[in-house]
């Protein structure tokens, strides 16, 4: 079998992950595209380096690829990164509020407030709850060690339970104008 | 086990990352501290409604075409040291395989197979053909689908867990009968695909907002497909799979 039919076979199935990833961290239909595009050729010539699972492999390099583009096309977002670290290291409770009922979260609020998630909380978070990797393969994938992904699925939910909150209180106002 | 480390250990026990001792703990904790015990349902409902209602954005079939139009090398038969008879040859086998409708093996397969697990979800939820035999007493069921099938798959009902039988029907999926299981949870329907044979597992496809829990157990191919969330859709497969 030729390495292109493998890479049909193996890597290509994985095609709407590696989008789902990459439209997630660019907000965007068209870079998300590209980026892909992108990576799925770097997949492609580093093939041979594949061990084990095709999918979490995929997505390490989407994630680099997307990475690479931010740094190129918007290093202003890839520069806020260790601030809101930092910030994080400052403010994080150890028992803020992640409430939030089921029933407020509405589709449209939850995305936007997804969207809205700095970066690198927003990947893990992506991770974790849309592609349903192990804690091991997000800590593989965002090249972060083990308690790094965990302290940020926890500020990434707690981050995202306030804000669709305060959207929530602001479009009720809104509507009440 | 101090309250403060069961707070921080909450996300990992809701994402299934907690040994099975930190587990015993915990919930021996969580049953003794409501408060613990609110936060936990919390965060789960929230994990629950992110898998639930976030976008999942598929990728568009144009990148498909823009990829293989990029990648190296031919996409299919490639006879660069061909002889010139074998092209013709091959394009009128690949005709007429086409022609009678012999499903050539080809990597998309499995990939086909899940899209008609899908397919076939959606048609039996949007019209009313969705189940054939309506019961959750798996007395009923499991005689109803093993006269009708060349096999007997596993009924079972897990009201008890959350998970309510509403019955059966038959299918065809990847050209074989296979007996679907309907399982009612909340407002999610859940089909269950079960025929002889066995296949990756994998716990993490999904298409158009459908969600698809491939496993197998003791020689039958189990494969879930539903809108409801994965974690609790491969609680489920681990209920079927388990009780056989």
């Amino acid at each position: 079998m030729t390495d292109r039919r493998r890479f049909e076979q193996q890597v290509l199935p994985h095609i709407d992950a590696a989008f789902n990833l990459a439209r997630w961290l660019t907000r965007n239909d068209h870079d998300a595209e590209d980026v892909v595009q992108d990576a799925m050729l770097r997949a492609y010539r580093h093939f041979e380096g594949l061990r084990g699972e095709a999918r979490p492999w995929l997505l390490a390099i989407v994630r680099n690829a997307c990475f690479s583009w931010m740094q190129r096309n918007r290093p202003a977002e890839l520069a806020a990164g260790p601030d809101a670290e930092a910030a994080e290291a400052a403010t994080a409770p150890a028992d803020g509020p992640e409430a939030l009922l089921a029933r407020e979260l509405d589709r449209r609020m939850l995305n936007e407030a997804i969207a809205a998630l700095p970066l690198q909380f927003r990947e893990v978070l992506i991770l974790r709850e849309l592609e349903d990797l192990s804690y091991r393969e997000i800590a593989r994938i965002a090249n972060v060690p083990i308690g790094t992904v965990m302290s940020r699925l926890a500020r990434a939910r707690r981050l995202l339970a306030e804000s669709v909150r305060v959207i929530a209180v602001a479009s009720r106002l809104q509507t009440e104008k | 086990m101090k309250p403060e480390e069961a707070a921080r250990l909450l996300h990992a026990y809701v994402d299934r990352e907690l040994d099975a001792a930190k587990s015993l703990e915990l919930e021996a904790q969580l049953a003794a501290d409501p408060a613990l015990r609110e936060r936990f349902e919390r965060l789960r409902d929230l994990s629950a409604g992110i898998r639930e209602k976030a976008d999942y954005h598929a990728a568009p079939s144009s990148l498909a075409a823009r990829l293989s139009a990029a990648l190296p090398g031919a996409a299919s038969i490639a006879p660069r040291r061909a002889t010139r008879w074998i092209l013709p040859v091959a394009a009128a086998a690949l005709a007429a395989a086409l022609a009678v409708g012999i499903a050539l093996v080809r990597p998309g397969d499995e990939d086909a197979l899940l899209r008609e697990m899908v397919a076939s979800h959606v048609r039996s939820t949007l019209g009313n053909r969705l189940i054939d035999v309506a019961s959750s007493d798996q007395h009923t069921v499991k005689p109803w689908l093993s006269a009708r099938l060349p096999f007997s798959p596993p009924v079972a009902d897990f009201s008890q867990e959350g998970f309510e039988l509403a019955g059966a029907r038959l299918d065809y999926v990847g050209g074989h009968p296979v007996a679907v299981l309907v399982y009612k949870r909340r407002q999610h329907l859940i089909d269950a695909f079960i025929w002889p044979g066995s296949g990756p597992r994998d716990s993490a496809y999904s298409r158009d907002g459908f969600n698809v829990e491939r496993s197998s157990a003791e020689g039958m191919r189990i494969c879930l497909v539903s809108d409801l969330n994965r974690n609790e859709l491969s609680d489920l497969a681990r209920l079927l799979t388990a009780r056989r």
